[in-house]
């Protein structure tokens, strides 16, 4: 990698900080913030997932560089991440099945 | 072309080394003398259930001393208390410390690298590093039954409350696993980037033999879901450990007095996670072993595999689905409609790939030159035992089957169907086939059939009565064997029956060990062949009997055919092997 | 025979070994941390208040007090990831100078994040908010704790590299970089789980 590239990469690590710094600040304040929907707290967390979600995508795609790795990695984060969904909703799904009236 | 710039020291060269056919061995001989210790156990519950509270025979003083320093009574025989560690030890000492480290770490160490052309394989202090805290998580197993109440009794399921609230083994058993999953996970992912990295020029992904392909999948089921039963294991030694309640609900009462503890927890939680990675592992425990029986029927029927495509597609989509199945063990929590439906269908989706492999291991012996050698017999032997198992699965699958069926000796019936007569003569047959590979000697066949021939009538003695008293309602895990039960009086009878199949399948095992020894012992040809089945996979084609250390092969190989070129119309022998010119370019 | 592909890559993947090696390992712990968030996500539907009252009552005063701590260790981690791959820059520029500095700066900014930690730990326990107090406080407790181990973790093997393991550097300055980059992944998934351990724990109540 030339320096150029390098430069080039330095001045994006630096832009991505920044944003991750706004990001953190963002969901401190949303945190604080009412939520005029039925469920506050249901409003509170899809905001902070939501600004969370983003935050892991930029450190994820701009330090770990995983926007320009090769497929085989992308294909295997894919995987898991499915995986990982079921793992989260499927017992969730499931105390919401059993709260209903079966 | 071995690197010799130093002589490596005992140590280094046979304890701590980092050449994979070392470490195959190591793991091979440890696993099978835990698969002995796990079979002992379950010798000693036999005796129990066919002759309750009478004292053992021959060990009755040393099961009376083990079960005194546990802190229960007993004139020799085996107490329920005792009876209940034997169970939860029995189960988790075959499935983690026997068959995966047997199929994965033994089997997938040795043979892998070599059926890709690799000199080893990605990461060699990493594989070392693995073996032994394997190793540890092994001793801390052993350890935990000289506790005080004894090793682990909650089952190898643990299931809280009862796993929470049981003594002090335990914790052990916890702390063991910990162990056991780092080196499960370090293994697999040694595996995955040996296959996809080191695989010689040529071998493409469709070249690969079957049983490459099947610790690819099991590889991939390690990495992703052990990890959650991880987590569970930390949740469950915190709430012994610390009071917390991840799993204990509130309100819970125990011996009269309300548990001291904050509530709020959940013990569907624990079952979520384990089954998350317990269903993954079932078939950790039979892929290998599928691959193993590929390998041997390809090379004695002297014909490719048939279906070579779709065997490939079915163990990559049995992997798959096999994360989408686990709560088919929860059918009985209370589940709603909506999930119980998700999962039987899901269930039964799976038994399709299984069907598909088995079809295709069936229809590769029509036609073929049938060559019936020990491992062949106990690849032949392995059909319709897998069969069976798989089909016994059917009814448990159905949630309202599962009504009847759950928690009784059916399911220990259909699980062993799998897993002895199943994985267990896939380890058999591999350890026959590649034992010429690994000592440059042959096994005796004449030992080698009475070995099979015994173990395959005993086996279906205790599995298949089981599937009766299920049948009839028997459940499992009773220290009694079912004798306080009315509904279980007329299937009794069949215990004794059971006990005498297990402990003749132990005699029938000793000609094969007399068979290792003596094999072991005698002196190797002084320029063994290496290939004594006329094998065309590339351990066999292109490296010595055993192969040369320090990187496996004189050269890189390089591979032009598929692994299952017998009987190829033009060539003059019978096999070809996998790194073998194309004809027309030789 | 040497291992193929430590340091150069395979054409057909892109990939040298342990690029592959670790992305497999944080899969593992995607899996691994997702069985700890799924914990979380039934113990917290299936309570009827959250965090839960227990001997001492709520942690949520406590918890609004800590806040600005979690956040300044937010931005503390944040910041470690950002001089970790500056690290590896530095090491592609072949600057072994700044790459000393920009990793010791990590290991610093990974210090820190423990020392307020400590502080957030000891007055919890001091007020009596245990793990065995609530569920609430159990997770908390165990997340964070399995973070931090992983923290430990990483510090050990970065405190290596920036130590004896440094010489590597001298004669195959190439393997040397990809080993920084390979623990540098495995850093920045540290402060990933972090990002979502924060909201998580401290603000969504």
């Amino acid at each position: 990698m030339s320096v150029k590239d390098m430069t080039h990469h330095i001045a994006n690590y630096r832009k991505i900080f920044v944003f991750l710094l706004i990001g953190t600040a963002l969901t401190v304040t949303a945190s604080y913030m009412e939520f005029n929907v039925q469920n506050s707290i249901a409003g509170a967390v899809f905001v902070g997932l939501t600004i969370a979600a983003i935050k892991g995508y930029l450190v994820a795609a701009n330090f770990m560089h995983l926007n320009s790795e090769k497929k085989i990695i992308h294909w295997i984060l894919l995987l898991t991440v499915f995986f990982l969904s079921l793992l989260l909703f499927i017992p969730l799904l499931w105390d919401l099945n059993l709260m209903s009236h079966y | 072309m071995s690197d010799s710039h130093h002589e490596e020291s005992f140590w280094r060269k046979y304890i701590f080394s980092t050449d994979h056919k070392t470490i195959g061995i190591q793991y091979g001989i440890t696993a099978l003398l835990f698969l002995f210790f796990g079979f002992s156990l379950m010798m000693v519950m036999r005796w129990q259930l066919a002759f309750p509270d009478q004292a053992v025979p021959v060990i009755g003083g040393l099961i009376q001393w083990l079960a005194e320093l546990n802190g229960f009574a007993s004139i020799g025989n085996l107490p329920s208390d005792l009876y209940n560690v034997f169970g939860a030890m029995h189960g988790t000492i075959m499935i983690f410390l026997g068959v995966v480290p047997l199929v994965v770490g033994a089997f997938g160490n040795y043979v892998v690298p070599l059926q890709i052309g690799a000199p080893d394989m990605a990461f060699p202090k990493l594989n070392m590093t693995s073996y032994w805290v394997y190793f540890i998580g092994g001793v801390i197993m052993l350890v935990s039954f000289f506790l005080p109440g004894g090793a682990a009794n909650s089952g190898w399921t643990s299931y809280p409350p009862l796993s929470v609230i049981a003594t002090t083994g335990q914790t052990f058993w916890l702390l063991g696993m910990v162990f056991l999953i780092t080196s499960s996970l370090l293994g697999s992912i040694n595996i995955i980037v040996t296959i996809i990295q080191l695989r010689a020029p040529g071998l493409t992904w469709m070249r690969l033999p079957f049983f490459v392909w099947a610790q690819f999948v099991t590889s991939f089921l390690l990495v992703l879901a052990f990890p959650p039963l991880e987590a569970a294991g930390f949740f469950q030694l915190m709430d012994r450990v610390f009071d917390t309640s991840f799993f204990l609900p509130s309100g819970l009462v125990v011996g009269g007095e309300a548990l001291d503890v904050s509530g709020g927890g959940s013990p569907l939680l624990w079952q979520h996670l384990f089954w998350f990675l317990a269903h993954p592992e079932v078939y950790v425990l039979i892929l290998p072993g599928m691959g193993v029986i590929a390998e041997i029927i390809a090379n004695n029927t002297r014909k490719p595999i048939w279906g070579y495509k779709s065997l490939v597609y079915s163990v990559v989509f049995l992997g798959f689905m096999s994360f989408i199945v686990w709560a088919h063990h929860m059918f009985m929590t209370g589940m709603g409609q909506g999930m119980s439906i998700f999962f039987q269908t899901t269930t039964m989706i799976i038994s399709v790939p299984s069907v598909i492999i088995l079809s295709c291991f069936m229809l590769s012996l029509w036609g073929g030159s049938i060559r019936f050698n020990t491992p062949m017999l106990f690849a032949l032997g392995w059909i319709p035992m897998f069969g069976i198992g798989g089909l016994t699965g059917l009814p448990l699958g159905l949630s309202t089957l599962d009504i009847h069926l759950h928690d009784t000796y059916y399911v220990i019936g259909h699980f062993h169907y799998v897993v002895a007569p199943g994985t267990i003569f896939a380890i058999f047959a591999g350890i026959y086939y590649w034992f010429p590979k690994m000592t440059g000697k042959m096994l005796d066949e004449t030992l080698g059939k009475i070995h099979f021939f015994f173990s395959f009538i005993f086996m279906n003695g205790i599995f298949w009565p089981m599937l009766i008293q299920g049948m009839a309602g028997v459940s499992r895990r009773l220290a009694d064997g079912g004798e306080s039960y009315a509904h279980a009086q007329g299937t009794l009878h069949l215990n004794e029956f059971m006990s005498y199949s297990a402990w003749l399948l132990a005699i029938a095992q000793i000609p094969f060990i007399i068979n290792l020894i003596r094999t072991l012992l005698r002196k190797k040809a002084a320029e063994p062949d290496p290939n004594p089945w006329r094998a065309t996979t590339i351990e066999w084609t292109d490296t010595t009997s055993p192969p040369m250390g320090h990187g496996n092969f004189e050269k890189v190989p390089t591979v032009y055919r598929g692994p299952y070129e017998y009987s190829v119309p033009g060539d003059s022998s019978d096999f070809t092997p996998q790194t073998s010119k194309l004809i027309k370019d030789r | 025979m040497e291992i193929p592909y430590n340091v150069q890559v395979r054409e057909d993947t892109g990939l040298y070994n342990s690029k592959l090696g670790i992305w497999l390992f944080l899969a593992s712990e995607v899996m691994l941390f997702g069985g700890l968030f799924s914990a979380y996500i039934l113990l917290r539907t299936g309570a009827p208040v959250w965090p839960p009252i227990g001997e001492h009552g709520s942690i949520m005063h406590i918890l609004k007090e800590t806040i600005p701590h979690a956040t300044f260790n937010t931005v503390v981690l944040i910041a470690s990831s950002v001089t970790m791959v500056m690290a590896w820059v530095s090491l592609k520029m072949k600057d072994l100078r700044k790459f000393r500095i920009y990793l010791g700066t990590t290991l610093l900014c990974a210090l820190v994040f423990l020392i307020v930690k400590y502080f957030e730990y000891s007055h919890k326990i001091h007020e009596g908010f245990v793990p065995s107090h609530d569920t609430y406080m159990a997770l908390y407790f165990t997340l964070t704790g399995l973070h931090g181990l992983h923290i430990i973790g990483g510090m050990i093997v970065l405190g290596y590299f920036f130590g004896p393991g440094i010489k590597m550097w001298n004669n195959e300055p190439e393997r040397f970089t990809n080993r920084i980059e390979i623990v540098g992944l495995y850093w920045h998934f540290v402060d990933l789980v972090w990002i979502f351990l924060f909201p998580i724990l401290y603000l969504l109540n």
